[in-house]
C-alpha cells in the first residue's frame, strides 16, 4: 500500500513536471503554429537565473520569481528581432528556433562549464504521511502546476486578453480588421510561452540540477504530448503531457526502463498517425 | 523557402506535351546557358582540391579530410531529401548510426570485414530502416502533415538513441570498441591515403548517381513535390510514393556512409543514431546550400574544417558562432553560401534530355 501510494506520488509529480514544461510549448505551438525548438533552452535559462541568485547569495525564491519575468522579456526581444520573420514557414521556423537555443545553450555552458551544479530546494524536507515520506517540494511543485495551469486557462477563456489571442488564432485578418493588433499579440502570446518555460526551469532545477543539456532532454517529450493532445487548443497540450507524463514515470515501474523508455514515442508516434487531430480536437481554449 | 517559378513553370510545361522545348520553357537558351555555367567548375575544382589533398596534407590532416568526406556523403543523403523534395527529416542520423551499429556488429560478432559484404550489408540496413519509416510516417490513407514527418523523424531518431544507450548488447554507453578494420582479400583498409581515396570513389560515384537522378524526369518531379506538392498530385503523380521511394534512397545513401564511418572511426557510440548527429547534418546542407548536390559537400567541408581550425583555440565559443552563422544564413541566405556564386537559374537546372534538333526543325 505505501509503496503503491509513494509509487503513485512519482508518477503525479513527474507528470506535473512534464504539464508545466508542455504548457509554453502548447501555448506558443497552438496559438501561432510555431514548434520552438528554443523552448528546452528557455527552460535551462529558467534554471541557470535561479542557479544565479542562489550562488549571489539571494534567497533562492527570489530567482524563481525574477526567472520567468526575464525570460518572458528575452522572449519578447527575440520575437520581434527574429522570431516574427518565420511566421509563414513552420519548417524554417523550426529550424530557425533549433538556430537560437544552440546559441543560449552553448552560451550557458560555456558559463557554467560541464559541471552539474545543484540547487538546494527552497522548501526542504518531506511532509510525513503516516509511514510514507513524500518531499515536500515535488509536492509543491506539483501545487504550482496545478495553480499556473488553472491561471492560464482562466486568462485564455475569461479575459479580453485571451479573447484577443483567441480571435488572432482564429482568424488574424478578422482580428486585425476588428483593431486588434496582431503583431502585439504574438509577441506577448510568444513571451508568456516563453516566461512559462522560464518558470519550469526555476521549479524544477533542484529536482535535476542544472547542466547545459538539461532543456534537450524535455525538448522532444514536448514536442511528442503536444502533437498527441492536440495542436490549436489550451487543453488538448495539457492533456498530451499528462499522457506522455503519465506513460513515461509508470511504464518503468512494469517493464525494463529501456523498452519503457522508447516504447512510450513508439506509441505516441503510432497514435498521432491514426488520430493526426489529437487527443482533443477542435480550436478555442 | 525555396520557391521559385521556374520550376512550377517548367512542370507545367514538361507536362503538357512534348512539343516544347524544356530549355525554352525556363527561358534560357540552350548554347547561352552552357557558355556560362558555374555549376560544373565549382564541381571540377571541389574534385581536383579532393584529389589533391592527401598529396599536400600531413597524415593526421588526410584521417580528417577522409572524414570529412564520409560526412559530406551523409550530408547528400539528407540533401536528396531535404533539398529535393522538401522532406524534413531531422532524424537521418538514424539510418546512418543503425548501418554504422550493424556493420559494427557484423565485425565484432561474426569476424566479417570484407568491404564486398559489410558496405552492401550497411547500405541494405539503412534503406530498410528507411523503408520502415519512411512508409510509416509517408504514406497512409491521409498525406502526413510535415510537422508530423519532421517531429516523427527527430522522435524516431531519439528513440534509437535512448535504445542504444540502455541496450548492453549495443554496448550500452561506450557503443562498440575496436572494430576491426575493413578488408579486402588479406587487404586492410586503415586510416590513411588508400581508405581516404576509396571513400573518395565511392562519394563521386554516388554524387554522379544523385546527379543523374535529380536531373531525371523523376527529379523534375521531386522539385515539383518539393514546391507545391498539391499540384504534382493534381498531375496525375503518386505523391506520396515518390517521397517514401526518395526517403529510402537517402536512408541507402546515409547507411552506407554510416557503415564506412564506423570503419574509420573504429568504433560507435549512441550520439550516431541520435539528435546530435542528425542536426549536425542539417547544418551541413543549410550552410552549404540545400537543393544542390554540391552545395551539401562544401557546407560538410566548411562547417567541419573551420571548426577543427577553430576548436583549438576557440573550444568554447565555436558553436555560439555556429549558431549565430546559422541564424544569419537561415534569415538572409536561405538558399545557402553556394547562392553566392550561383544563380537561381542554375540552382534550379534543367531537366530530362536536350532536344537540340527540334528548335532547328521546320
Amino acid at each position: 500500500m505505501a509503496n503503491a501510494f509513494v509509487a503513485a506520488f512519482e508518477i503525479l509529480s513527474f507528470g506535473a513536471i512534464i504539464v508545466l514544461i508542455v504548457l509554453g510549448l502548447g501555448i506558443i505551438a497552438s496559438m501561432m503554429g510555431i514548434f520552438n525548438f528554443a523552448q528546452g533552452e528557455f527552460v535551462l535559462l529558467g534554471a541557470y537565473i535561479t542557479y544565479l541568485a542562489y550562488a549571489k547569495g539571494m534567497p533562492i525564491w527570489a530567482g524563481m520569481v525574477a526567472a520567468p519575468f526575464v525570460v518572458g522579456a528575452l522572449g519578447f526581444v527575440l520575437e520581434a528581432l527574429i522570431i516574427r520573420r518565420f511566421y509563414a514557414a513552420p519548417i524554417v521556423a523550426m529550424l530557425g528556433t533549433y538556430a537560437l537555443g544552440l546559441i543560449i545553450r552553448e552560451s550557458v555552458r560555456g558559463l557554467i562549464g560541464g559541471f552539474y551544479l545543484t540547487v538546494p530546494e527552497p522548501i526542504g524536507g518531506s511532509i510525513d504521511i503516516g509511514a510514507m515520506h513524500i518531499s515536500a517540494w515535488r509536492f509543491t511543485i506539483i501545487v504550482i502546476t496545478l495553480l499556473v495551469m488553472g491561471g492560464c486557462y482562466l486568462l485564455l477563456s475569461r479575459t479580453s486578453f485571451g479573447l484577443r489571442v483567441r480571435a488572432t488564432l482564429e482568424n488574424p485578418s478578422l482580428a486585425r480588421a476588428s483593431g486588434i493588433s496582431t503583431p502585439l499579440i504574438y509577441g506577448a502570446t510568444f513571451a508568456f510561452g516563453a516566461a512559462l518555460a522560464g518558470l519550469a526551469g526555476a521549479l524544477i532545477v533542484p529536482v535535476f540540477s542544472l547542466f547545459a543539456d538539461l532543456g534537450l532532454r524535455f525538448l522532444i517529450q514536448g514536442f511528442v504530448a503536444v502533437m498527441v493532445g492536440g495542436v490549436g487548443s489550451f487543453i488538448g497540450p495539457v492533456a498530451g503531457a499528462g499522457v506522455i507524463g503519465t506513460l513515461s514515470a509508470a511504464l518503468p515501474w512494469v517493464m525494463a526502463p529501456v523498452v519503457a523508455d522508447v516504447l512510450v514515442f513508439v506509441l505516441a508516434i503510432v497514435f498521432i498517425k491514426f488520430r493526426p487531430q489529437g487527443l482533443i480536437a477542435g480550436k478555442g481554449v | 523557402m525555396l520557391k521559385s517559378m521556374g520550376v512550377a513553370k517548367q512542370a507545367v510545361h514538361a507536362d503538357v506535351g512534348d512539343e516544347i522545348d524544356v530549355s525554352v520553357a525556363v527561358g534560357v537558351p540552350a548554347e547561352r546557358s552552357a557558355a556560362r555555367k558555374v555549376l560544373p567548375i565549382v564541381e571540377g575544382v571541389v574534385l581536383v582540391a579532393a584529389l589533391l589533398a592527401p598529396l599536400v596534407l600531413q597524415d593526421y590532416l588526410t584521417v580528417f579530410t577522409t572524414r570529412v568526406i564520409i560526412l559530406a556523403l551523409f550530408a547528400l543523403s539528407f540533401d536528396l531529401v531535404w533539398g529535393y523534395a522538401g522532406i524534413m527529416s531531422f532524424g537521418q542520423a538514424l539510418f546512418f548510426g543503425s548501418a554504422g551499429y550493424g556493420v559494427a556488429l557484423l565485425a565484432r560478432d561474426l569476424d566479417i570485414t570484407n568491404i564486398f559484404l559489410v558496405l552492401p550489408a550497411g547500405t541494405l540496413i539503412g534503406l530498410t530502416f528507411a523503408l520502415l519509416l519512411g512508409g510509416f510516417l509517408l504514406l497512409g490513407r491521409h498525406p502526413s502533415s510535415v510537422i508530423f514527418v519532421s517531429l516523427g523523424t527527430l522522435t524516431g531518431s531519439y528513440a534509437a538513441d535512448r535504445l542504444a544507450r540502455g541496450w548492453y548488447y549495443l554496448g550500452g554507453q561506450n557503443g562498440i570498441p575496436s572494430i576491426a578494420p575493413m578488408s579486402l582479400g588479406g587487404y586492410e583498409f586503415s586510416e590513411g591515403p588508400a581508405f581516404y581515396y576509396l571513400v573518395l570513389g565511392i562519394l563521386v560515384v554516388v554524387y554522379l548517381l544523385c546527379r543523374f537522378l535529380v536531373r531525371s524526369q523523376f527529379g523534375l518531379a521531386l522539385a515539383g513535390l518539393r514546391e507545391n506538392e498539391q499540384r504534382i498530385a493534381f498531375f496525375g503523380y503518386k505523391a506520396q510514393h515518390l517521397k517514401a521511394i526518395i526517403f529510402a534512397i537517402g536512408g541507402a545513401i546515409a547507411g552506407l556512409a554510416g557503415s564506412l564511418y564506423a570503419f574509420h572511426e573504429g568504433f560507435v557510440w549512441p550520439n550516431m543514431v541520435g539528435v546530435v548527429v542528425s542536426t549536425q547534418v542539417v547544418l551541413y546542407v543549410l550552410f552549404g546550400g540545400s537543393g544542390t548536390l554540391i552545395g551539401a559537400v562544401i557546407g560538410t567541408v566548411i562547417v567541419e574544417g573551420v571548426s577543427f581550425w577553430l576548436s583549438d583555440n576557440y573550444r568554447d565559443i565555436w558553436p555560439i558562432i555556429l549558431g549565430l552563422l546559422l541564424l544569419l544564413v537561415i534569415l538572409f541566405r536561405p538558399l545557402g553560401l553556394i547562392s553566392f556564386v550561383l544563380g537561381e537559374r542554375e540552382r534550379v537546372g534543367s531537366f530530362g534530355a536536350k532536344i537540340k534538333e527540334k528548335r532547328n526543325a521546320p
